[in-house]
């Protein structure tokens, strides 16, 4: 019941928007990105053929490759209602070959006395990146996230609803603008699972709403499905932002999927996943075109099926420099990630870095090209137990990324 | 007598010029500040309304800065493809006007003297002010950081204003005489640098999340 109900939410939304709202004030605003890749790549398959690999595509993928093709759409309903879709294909061999990544009703008010008041309901990102900061939760610096955004990207997302209270000093003549965000969600309660099984990947691929992640029958991952509701427990998260003018944006948030680690789904004969975390992160851009953005993300999932608990805490960050030469962006990131393995054995631990660097092209009108390399060394339990793969090894890819968007409106 | 030979104002000449002249910290201009001119110790009767023009051009107001006198009206055009929703919570002038492709509306009048500071509902980093002044001369300064107007002599209350200034409001206001031939001329050296402009030439995709 609860499996339906969550995947007729979206439609329910739109039809309570529809039937309560005032008459239409203004056509729809869409955009149709196409994003085709040329790839060269070393290393196991990803996550979603089966494999350990750390990145988005697997020796077996390098040639013409489909990116992610992404249909979005907003529509308003009167002056302070809104609802956006974004769809996506991401060419592999998910459940279903479409799906959305997000689908929400949005409340926005005019503020009042400077103080903004923002409301969503449906499924969406929690703010936490600061470099996915394009449509469609895209980065303008890399085609693959960082470690963390790409867990984010994996297996965490608000089914539920979210506040968010601002007061707009800089619109009263301060240098500063403060935010809190507060959201209750459900259906995230395998979050974390991904993780402990497969560690940090780096990748620019985005589940959609109950999709899987993993390859069915394939160990350590398996079909880990991070959108399920399994305990009825409702999971929270708040957040902080600051801002110093346009210059800098500073976030904190905890999460806490509050999932019971006892629980069983006897269907798919999975186990919820208790996953904690803290994240905090700063951005800093200049006139001359440079941003710096520094994020940390620190944790811990637990699952108890049978009373006796096992952990795997993790943490994450990276530093990302970016220098804008008119239509031209260079950058360049150093992430670091660790899972800690679970009991005695290490059962699930990894650790590892990466370089990535990537150069952007994105003129006037509809194109963007990106070329970007990704180096990712690891050590990782897994591969030895499960990938006959050494515990340490390195992978690289290489890809040119060619991306052609279409905007009405917006 | 003196606040009666300013009506009309505008259509004559009264053979003095008021001059101001505004330099930063580092000897540069500071182009674009508001410069208002009030009588001082005289009823002053602000200039005659006008009907002004705010538009929405590649997602920015345009001019950044407008300033008018009270009782103007200001018309927002909208010049852009996509939908704004201009709004202002300013004591000065509280309203919410949404503009959509296609759907002009009609001007707002602003009958308050203030400032008022203007944003978009939809597309946040949008920002600009509107300072409706009872003055009877007022300006911005031009590339040099100069303003002058014809004045009749006497003395004179002259206020600055500009988003980026850091200066105490006491430092941003002086008397200046104007004599009947030689005029007056104020130069004002700021001692605090200007807040950092507002970043420009990044696509507005990077501003979705």
């Amino acid at each position: 019941m609860g499996q339906l109900l969550s995947r007729l939410l979206p439609a329910i939304a739109l039809v309570a928007v529809a039937s309560t709202a005032p008459p239409m004030a203004a056509a729809a605003d869409w955009e149709l990105d196409l994003d085709a890749r040329l790839v060269a790549v070393n290393g196991p398959p990803p996550l979603i053929d089966g494999g350990l690999g750390a990145t988005r595509f697997g020796a077996d993928q390098s040639g013409a490759r489909i990116g992610r093709a992404r249909f979005a759409v907003s529509q308003t309903f009167g002056e302070v209602w809104s609802v956006h879709l974004d769809a996506s294909s991401w060419g592999d061999h998910d459940k279903v070959p479409v799906g959305l990544t997000e689908g929400y009703l949005q409340l926005r008010p005019y503020p009042r006395a400077g103080f903004r008041l923002r409301m969503k309901a449906g499924a969406f990102y929690s703010p936490i990146s600061l470099e996915n900061r394009s449509g469609g939760w895209e980065s303008p610096y890399t085609v693959s996230y960082s470690a963390i955004d790409s867990w984010l990207a994996e297996e965490v997302r608000t089914i539920g609803a979210e506040a968010q209270l601002e007061w707009l000093g800089t619109r009263t003549g301060h240098d500063f603008d403060f935010g809190l965000t507060a959201a209750v969600f459900g259906w995230n309660d395998n979050a974390g699972a991904a993780l402990a099984d497969g560690g940090f990947t780096l990748t620019d691929r985005q589940s959609v709403l109950w999709g899987r992640v993993g390859k069915p029958g394939v160990p350590p991952v398996h079909a880990a499905e991070p959108f399920r509701e399994m305990d009825g427990k409702a999971g929270t998260y708040g957040g902080l932002e600051a801002r110093y003018l346009d210059r800098v944006v500073v976030r904190f948030l905890h999460y806490d999927n509050n999932a019971d680690p006892s629980a069983l789904d006897t269907v798919s004969h999975t186990v919820a996943w208790n996953t904690t975390f803290d994240s905090a992160g700063a951005r800093f851009e200049n006139s001359t075109g440079w941003t710096a953005i520094f994020q940390w993300l620190n944790g811990q999932t637990y699952i108890s099926p049978g009373g006796d608990a096992e952990r795997w805490p993790f943490k994450a960050r990276f530093f990302l420099l970016s220098k804008r030469f008119g239509t031209h962006t260079l950058s360049t990131r150093y992430d670091q990630f660790e899972v800690e393995g679970a009991g005695d054995d290490g059962d699930g631990w990894q650790k590892g870095h990466a370089f990535t660097a990537a150069y952007s092209f994105q003129p006037e009108g509809h194109w963007r090209f990106t070329l970007e390399w990704l180096h990712v060394v690891s050590t990782s339990y897994n591969r030895t137990e499960f990938g006959n793969g050494p515990l340490m090894a390195s992978q690289s890819q290489v890809q040119l990324a060619i991306r052609y968007a279409y905007e009405k409106g917006r | 007598m003196l606040a009666l030979s300013l009506l009309g104002l505008a259509a004559r000449s009264f053979g003095a010029n008021l001059g101001v002249t505004l330099l930063l910290p580092n000897g540069r201009p500071l182009v674009g500040a508001v410069v208002t001119a009030q009588i001082a110790e005289a009823v002053n009767h602000p200039a005659a309304p006008v009907q002004a023009i705010m538009d929405q051009v590649d997602r920015a107001f345009s001019p950044d800065i407008l300033v008018i006198p009270v009782n103007s009206s200001v018309s927002f055009p909208n010049s852009d493809s996509v939908s704004h929703q201009i709004y202002s919570f300013s004591p000065a002038k509280r309203f919410q006007l949404p503009l959509y492709r296609g759907k002009p509306y009609p001007p707002t009048v602003f009958d308050h003297p203030g400032l008022v500071t203007l944003g978009c509902n939809i597309h946040d980093e949008m920002l600009a002010y509107i300072v409706v002044t009872n003055a009877p001369f007022f300006g911005r300064t031009d590339p040099s950081g100069a303003w002058s107007a014809d004045v009749p002599p006497g003395i004179y209350h002259v206020s600055i204003w500009h988003p980026r200034l850091r200066e105490e409001a006491t430092a941003l206001e002086a008397e200046v005489e104007v004599a009947d031939h030689s005029g007056g001329a104020l130069t004002l050296h700021l001692k605090k640098p200007l807040k950092p402009a507002p970043l420009e030439g990044r696509p507005h995709s990077w501003d979705s999340y």
